[in-house]
């Protein structure tokens, strides 16, 4: 089921004589229990888009639908959408978690009562629960940033916005954080993601959507991605060093060494130096992957030359 | 939306309570200018001189526009602060639309500044020996009042919305506040009056004084023009938070700073 559609979202800024066009033509779109990385550097349009899809920015042309509603002309489409925005505290600083969950769910809707039950079973599961009467600006960032993420989904929307969840964390907290966006989108949440952290967006996303210049540059599943930037090259890791004659033969065949490394340009040559190696012990044989840090540099730094 | 309404009493009456001591130093700021003021108008005046119900007038003035400014920075001040620490976008996010979720806001934290203004008015009463009466009447041309404050707090909150820095402006604007509260309007005649009549939440103020200083009763005429005055301004206020809401959003200012 698509949660959200968002179709051909414009937005020019006009000020003091510029225009900036921040946002041209861009579309996408989130099925149930899908993790969208919306990648792009900084000033591309990420942030606009983001909140051009949470109501919070009017776009000059296109138009957004979470859940079948549009969030610009029915406000009931935001109690289907969550979201911990950038820069943000997100959070009442002077009050506590537990005071902080109730005041929210029932701003988004909620019953005092379904507020306070969601809140103690959010506070539990993110760990929170021995903080629940501390008063926000005294917690860690790490635990404000779980705590903004369980406040953006005390009323069980569908579909998360998080713009830069994982900024400003310190090692530990990144990888909690990151686990509980792994389980949210388990549990059959929607969830666009931007982050600066390529090898979290790898890991936790099903697709990516590179956005330079106000323009989506590429969107395609993320394993996809990968596939398609990975060259047709291997590595095999030898136990032993090669004896002279076998080291010879394999150079004739193409290969190349590196203390006991042995790189392969092409999946023929392959078979055929294992048959010179055969039947001496191999750590690992791998293709080399391209990473999501590859590819973005790859995408941005062509764009930005032609 | 008496869930909200009672969720925004406990949010803005914990943060109250957890930080008394900004409302007690509020407090003492409000009234110690006011005595001060007193005591310079007594040395001028000279120590055998009665102020009789002037006293009183000024005291139902004064209070006034501290209730207003409080209302005004509530509202305003409580924008800007928002859009400064990243919580205004979050209340934008809300099933419930902005200017709803701001005037449930509005009433609930009143209860908190009518709280903090009785006891300014009880400090006053006791040490300059104001001799006001409270008569249950009062409560109808305070409520016009309310509702120009209202209006005129939206109003900058329209403002805050769109410039995101108020304070200065703020600043200014409490003396033309001052001015539209404290001057007796109600014993101008002529041209004079009725442009009186126009201004925001001056009728009311008039009213009050009529009733708590000079022990008049109520006039129900002038109290549906001042009724009038408070509605229109009140309206006036939250047609332009809504227009400044959209012309925020078209410009992608909301939670910018």
């Amino acid at each position: 089921m698509r949660v959200l559609e968002a179709q051909r979202l414009r937005k020019t800024y006009r000020s003091q004589g510029k225009v900036l066009e921040a946002v041209q033509d861009v579309s996408l779109e989130l099925s149930v229990g899908e993790v969208l990385a919306f990648l792009g550097p900084n000033g591309a349009g990420k942030t606009t888009t983001i909140k051009m899809i949470a109501g919070l920015i009017l776009p000059d042309q296109g138009w957004v639908s979470i859940a079948g509603r549009n969030p610009h002309r029915d406000s009931r489409a935001l109690r289907s959408l969550g979201a911990v925005l950038e820069g943000n505290r997100n959070l009442y600083w002077r009050l506590t978690p537990q005071e902080n969950l109730e005041y929210f769910g029932v701003l988004r809707g909620l019953t005092r009562r379904t507020a306070r039950q969601r809140g103690q079973e959010l506070l539990e599961r993110f760990g929170l629960a021995d903080k629940r009467s501390t008063t926000v600006q005294t917690l860690s960032r790490g635990m404000q940033q779980k705590l903004a993420i369980a406040v953006s989904l005390i009323h069980d929307p569908q579909l998360l916005l998080l713009d830069e969840p994982t900024l400003g964390l310190d090692v530990e907290a990144t990888q909690t954080v990151k686990q509980l966006i792994r389980e949210i989108a388990a549990e059959g949440r929607a969830i666009l993601l931007t982050t600066h952290q390529l090898d979290i967006a790898e890991e936790l996303s099903d697709r990516v959507a590179i956005i330079q210049q106000g323009k989506i540059a590429i969107e395609e599943p993320t394993s996809e991605l990968i596939r398609q930037f990975s060259g047709t090259a291997y590595t095999i890791e030898l136990e032993h060093p090669l004896d002279s004659e076998k080291v010879s033969k394999v150079k004739e065949l193409g290969g190349t060494f590196q203390g006991q490394l042995i790189y392969v340009r092409e999946s023929d040559e392959l078979y055929q130096i294992l048959d010179v190696l055969k039947p001496l012990p191999l750590v690992r044989v791998y293709r080399d992957q391209a990473n999501l840090t590859d590819i973005f540099l790859k995408l941005v730094r062509e764009k930005t030359l032609g | 939306m008496v869930e909200l309404f009672l969720a925004e009493l406990r949010r803005s009456w914990i943060q109250l309570i957890r930080y008394s001591t900004e409302a007690i130093g509020g407090i003492i700021i409000t009234t110690s200018i006011f005595y001060g003021l007193f005591l310079s108008a007594q040395y001028i005046a000279g120590p055998g001189l009665q102020f009789g119900d002037r006293l009183d007038a000024v005291v139902i003035g004064y209070v006034l526009w501290t209730l207003v400014l409080f209302i005004m920075s509530d509202i305003a001040g409580g924008l800007q602060n928002e859009a400064q620490t990243g919580t205004l976008e979050q209340l934008f996010l809300s099933p419930f639309n902005a200017s709803k979720v701001f005037l449930v806001r509005a009433i609930a934290s009143l209860t908190i500044q009518i709280t903090l203004n009785i006891s300014i008015l009880l400090i006053i009463i006791a040490i300059t020996g104001s001799q006001l009466s409270f008569p249950p009447s009062l409560l109808l041309p305070f409520i016009t009042v309310l509702l120009g404050a209202y209006g005129l707090a939206f109003a900058m909150g329209s403002l805050a919305l769109l410039l995101k820095r108020v304070q200065q402006l703020l600043g200014i604007f409490q003396f033309a506040l001052l001015f539209l509260l404290s001057v007796p309007t109600e014993t101008w005649v002529g041209s004079g009056r009725i442009f009186a009549l126009l201004l925001p939440m001056t009728p009311g103020a008039g009213l009050l004084r009529d009733l708590m200083a000079r022990e008049l009763g109520l006039n129900w005429g002038q109290w549906a023009i001042a009724l009038a005055n408070g509605v229109v301004y009140f309206s006036l206020g939250l047609f332009l938070f809504r227009q400044a809401e959209r012309e925020t959003k078209r410009r992608g200012r909301l939670g910018g700073y």
